[in-house]
């Protein structure tokens, strides 16, 4: 099981004492208040009080989640849906996981409001095959939430107010945590993003309208509804409001989860995860997950939102951060990173089926002593062919990465193509 | 209905339709406005995955799919910029990582859209140095087709033809990323009654039949334009010819009847035009000269009308309108009823194959032929083509037989006269659909033969009735003008695509 | 397919709106019979889904946890991605090679265990990690390693 987080807020503040995935732990910890309050609401009001509270989705991608809720059409004849994004893969990330293992029900009550709030009928929760902790903890919550009466048809004593909700297991691809992937996977089917238009609102899984949040962006919506717009706002930034669960890893001397502001300095996040191993300097940090560029050490102090990172040319992603140190081989990392979304990709656009491959290729020559001034002329133009050309962002994301790296550490890459051999002898173990 | 601007020129399309689709409805697609495609194809659901049809719509920022994209009123389009031609290239070297580079062993060069686009759209030197991904040469994936796995390039117009246009589904990618790899499920072949399209749709060197593969470089090959003629749905085909042989048949485009695709038993018919031809002129079995055998028939026939014994003609459902219309001339000439005929009966499918195993039986009847093999008791027949005469003709003493194949029939009858195959001459033949298509010819016959149309006029002629020498535009010309359903139809008139009959 | 297999299978239609949305679930539990899923279960499967047996072969193909070929009686799988090699895991899945004889990918002669390496497996706090049955071991060193490996029989 998962270590509780090393510094918790709102969301986690009840992990560590591991009862509040109990439909009765959650409830003694205030669980379901928010959902009564909402139920008074009209659903319109609850979206708009969720678009102004400013929650960005935490999947990823960082779109307004409560804008998102408004693309639902208002009126359907067809069924609508909710999908919550469990399939959290993103190499860094193990935030979602903790969510679900430790605080099921604030998902939960979550869905029921954005439930409210939509008029969906039902809700897929889609978790990836490997999280079997997460998805017993789920089905659990949902078994007791069913039996409480708070599923199924005319909850909280609302008439017309029905919801079901089914925990679906993935079976083992990342490409199913892009929101039309899932889809498919959902459907049964290759888990291939889908082209759009038509996009998910219109027709999402199994051709109903669809609302897709990620785990942790769900967990969020009870305690906005329960304390308000301002008291959300009081964490993080103008644009980025609230915490999130900061995940580091890597060369740090304590790992783990650490719920923080949106805006918190990378540096202080390293420092709670008691700072560089072995009191080693920092050669790279990777801010959001794999797919995002690297950060060189003189970028610590950039404060972990995405319009902040965006100026340093990379991304908030997951807020999975991944600390590597004065040891360590670039090139060695660019063919972990490389391997990775070789093997994951779908395979259905030329540019990353055949892209990513390539690039591994290329970094695995280089990190082998057998890379040429070819190669890393390479490496600079095979990404920006990869970018901006495909179904989904997966290409980008395959390409980013190698981007940052080639932009901060090309010299790493020099060496090893100068030397013909890889210069970093106490770098970790490829 | 929307306009859209493409490259600076205005053109009004249909609602509804993608950029391809648009480009494709005005016959500009690769013909005036160049947007390179693979997994587009006319005839099958839109993948998207390909990547090579980006575009750039409007101001979007980023370049759009034209395969994927709905015109909307006002639209602009730009298929040329600098931007798209750096798309294409990118497109282009990927899909060349994993490609073998053996084009001079590969059966598709000269028809490859690969080799076509890298020479008009890609870099000009490969960069990569790596091996290319491990894969299967020659793998027969079922009777006809033959599978080169490395030249794969993933565009799933195979899977999606056998999806959705013959529902079998045999076709698949299995794994994902750059090991994915089309397959078949194991053990269950690629085995349908339309298998060989796929090499068609095929925009590379992966699939190709096993028919015709390394047979001729296809640039030896001169396309004409013919219709098959093994059942009344009248596919539109393109011979492959050269040297006076015929190499293969492929479908020819035609949405009103065959979209894109015609069936493996009429793409294997060819060889049917030169095996087991009646290649000389018979005389109560015994061969003799054409003009000798013509002669004979002509005098019987002249000897049966002026003895008053009653003559029949026999249609056949094989024979072009041209010919059909010939014969009922000459009933007439020689006060014999209406011709009659039959025709071959077989399995169909809601695709394209047709019941009626015959191209022309919808013409036989337009011409007036009456569906009986009742020759009661006629003392002479003209008979075209055995295939539609039945047991009735053995209390027949006198048949002319004129026909392309050799049969009991040719031995057993008075006169046998060798006639051309639809190969060998033009002509027009009627479908189910009552859609008048023309054929041209596209092999010489190795020995004396002659239209059917043109024998019947010889023997006319001989039987000292009044003719002109048959010329199939003259004959094409007044059937348009004395039959009624023909009006306005003749050789000309039908074009490449054929017209329905009135 | 066993009858109490098709028995569940059919007993989770009702949750999609559409019956093709129980597949995965579906293959987990054909799965479960003998440790992969063979062309006739796939077949089974297709029947049973109103599919074609090629959908069902896309599908097992497509996913990292489906097995179209007979497996060993237990799973150790290591997780390789960048949080865990940057603890050592690549290290780590050489000893447990080196330990078992086998490279990964492959399978114990007596059958006993299949070992492989995975991407992410949303352990990077506690990293190494290793899935082993599917259950998760984390913060795991060589020598706790040789340990859960041995303890399988």
């Amino acid at each position: 099981m998962i270590t509780t987080p090393q510094i918790t807020g709102y969301l986690s503040e009840h992990y560590a004492a591991d009862a509040n995935h109990t439909l009765a732990g959650y409830e003694r910890a205030g669980g379901f208040k928010a959902v009564k309050k909402a139920l008074k609401m009209k659903p319109a009001d609850v979206a708009d009080l969720v678009k102004e509270s400013g929650l960005r989705g935490r999947g990823g991608a960082g779109f307004v989640a409560g804008l998102k809720w408004t693309f639902m059409p208002e009126k359907s004849d067809r069924m609508k849906v909710l999908v919550c994004n469990a399939d959290e893969s993103e190499p860094g990330s193990f935030k979602d996981r903790l969510i679900m293992e430790r605080g099921p029900f604030a998902i939960l009550e979550g869905i029921l409001i954005a439930a409210w709030a939509t008029g969906a009928e039902k809700t897929f929760i889609y978790v990836r095959g490997e999280y079997a902790l997460p998805i017993e903890r789920l089905r659990a919550a949902v078994d007791e939430m069913r039996a409480q009466g708070y599923l199924g048809t005319k909850l909280f004593g609302k008439k017309g107010f029905d919801h079901e909700i089914v925990v679906h297991s993935g079976a083992g691809a990342y490409i199913c945590g892009e929101e039309t992937g899932l889809l498919e996977s959902l459907e049964g089917k290759k888990g291939q993003p889908r082209k759009k238009p038509p996009f998910p609102a219109q027709y999402g899984a199994f051709g109903l309208p669809t609302t897709v949040n990620n785990v942790e962006t769900f967990a969020h919506v009870p305690y906005i509804v329960d304390r308000g717009v301002e008291w959300f706002r009081g964490f993080g930034t103008e644009r980025s409001p609230g915490t999130t669960l900061f995940g580091v890893s890597g060369h740090v001397e304590r790992p783990g989860l650490f719920e923080l502001p949106l805006g918190t300095p990378l540096r202080e996040l390293i420092e709670h995860a008691g700072g560089c191993r072995g009191g080693r300097a920092i050669k790279a940090v990777i801010p959001g997950g794999v797919s995002m560029p690297v950060l060189p050490p003189s970028d610590l102090d950039v404060g972990m939102a995405d319009e902040l990172l965006t100026e340093r040319g990379t991304h908030l992603g997951t807020g999975g951060i991944m600390v590597m140190d004065e040891t360590t081989c670039m090139v060695r990392a660019a063919c972990v990173i490389s391997y990775f979304f070789r093997d994951e990709s779908c395979g259905q656009c030329t540019q990353c089926r055949e892209g990513t491959g390539w690039i591994n290729k290329i970094c695995r020559r280089i990190e082998a002593g057998r890379g040429s001034d070819d190669d890393l002329a390479l490496l600079d133009s095979v990404p920006a062919m990869m970018e901006g050309g495909t179904i989904c962002a997966f290409a980008d994301a395959a390409a980013w990465p190698i981007q940052g790296l080639m932009r901060h550490f090309r010299a790493d890459f020099e060496a090893h193509v100068r030397e013909q051999k890889c210069p970093f002898p106490e770098s970790f173990e490829l | 209905m929307p306009r859209v601007k493409i490259d600076g020129t205005e053109y009004e399309v249909e609602d509804g339709r993608t950029i391809l689709q648009a480009l494709d409805d005005l016959g500009l697609l690769m013909n005036g406005v160049d947007v390179p495609h693979y997994c587009w194809h006319p005839k099958l659901p839109v993948d998207g995955s390909c990547r090579l049809c980006q575009v750039e719509v409007d101001d979007i920022p980023k370049l759009q799919i034209a395969c994927n994209t709905p015109i909307r009123d006002g639209m602009e389009v730009r298929t040329q910029s600098d931007r798209v031609a750096d798309a294409r290239r990118g497109v282009m070297e990927l899909l060349l990582v994993n490609h073998p580079l053996d084009c001079p062993i590969c059966d598709q060069a000269g028809e490859c859209k690969l080799q076509d686009y890298a020479f008009d759209y890609g870099v000009k030197h490969a960069r990569t140095r790596d091996p290319r991904r491990p894969a299967q040469k020659a793998v027969e994936l079922g009777p006809e087709i033959v599978f080169d796995q490395e030249r794969c390039i993933l565009c799933r117009r195979c899977v999606r033809f056998c999806r959705d246009v013959t529902g079998t589904a045999e076709l698949g990618v299995f794994q994902r990323g750059d090991e994915s790899l089309l397959e078949t499920f194991p053990g269950k072949p690629l085995d349908n009654a339309y298998s060989m399209n796929v090499a068609d749709i095929c925009p590379v060197g992966a699939l190709t039949t096993r028919d015709f593969r390394f047979k001729i470089r296809v640039w030896f090959l001169d396309d004409v334009d013919s219709v098959c003629n093994q059942c009344s749905n009248g596919c539109n085909i393109s011979a492959g010819r050269a040297h006076n042989n015929v190499y293969r048949f492929t479908p020819r485009r035609n949405d009103d009847v065959n979209d894109t695709w015609m069936c493996d038993a009429g793409r294997l018919s060819y060889p049917a035009l030169r095996e087991g031809r009646l290649e000389t002129a018979q005389l109560r079995g015994r061969s003799v000269a054409f003009n000798e055998a013509v002669a004979a028939a002509g005098a019987a026939l002249r000897e049966t009308r002026e003895a008053g014994g009653r003559i029949v003609g026999i249609g056949s459902p094989f024979a072009p309108n041209e010919d059909l219309f010939t014969l009922r001339e000459l009933l007439g000439a020689v006060g014999a009823g209406p011709g009659l005929f039959s025709v071959p009966l077989g399995a169909g499918d809601d695709i394209l194959i047709k019941p009626e195993k015959a191209p022309n039986a919808a013409g036989a009847r337009a011409l007036g032929f009456v569906e009986s093999g009742d020759v009661g008791d006629a003392a002479l027949a003209i008979v075209l083509g055995h295939a539609a005469a039945g047991d009735a003709l053995s209390s027949v003493e006198n048949v002319i037989l004129i026909d392309t194949h050799d049969s009991a029939l040719a031995s057993r009858a008075m006169v046998a006269l060798p006639a051309r195959t639809f190969a060998e001459r033009a002509g027009t033949f009627t479908n189910h659909a009552k859609r008048v298509q023309r054929f041209l010819p596209f092999l010489e016959p190795r020995f004396e033969a002659w239209a059917e149309g043109d024998i019947l006029t010889r023997l006319a002629a001989s039987a000292g009735l009044d003719t002109d020498a048959w010329d199939v535009n003259a004959v094409s010309k007044r059937l348009s003008q004395e039959v009624p359903a023909f009006e306005g139809i003749d050789l000309d008139s039908v074009g490449d695509r054929g017209l329905e009959l009135r | 397919m066993q009858p109490e297999t098709r028995q569940k299978i059919e007993a989770l239609f009702e949750q999609y709106p559409e019956k093709r949305g129980a597949l995965l679930p579906a293959i987990y539990l054909v799965q479960a019979e003998q440790g992969w899923v063979s062309a006739e279960q796939a077949e089974a499967l297709a029947e049973l889904f109103d599919l074609k047996p090629i959908d069902v072969w896309e599908v097992l193909t497509f996913y990292n946890m489906f097995y179209t070929s007979p497996q060993g009686r237990h799973h150790v799988y290591v997780c390789t991605n960048l949080p865990c090699s940057l603890r050592g895991a690549r290290g780590l899945l050489k000893q447990i090679e080196a330990h078992l004889g086998i490279r990964a990918g492959q399978t114990t002669e007596d059958g006993r265990v299949t070992l492989g390496h995975e991407e992410c497996l949303g352990s990077c706090g506690t990293a190494p990690v290793l899935r082993v049955d599917g259950r998760y071991c984390e913060n795991v060193d060589a020598q706790e390693a040789r340990r859960l490996v041995d303890a399988l029989e």
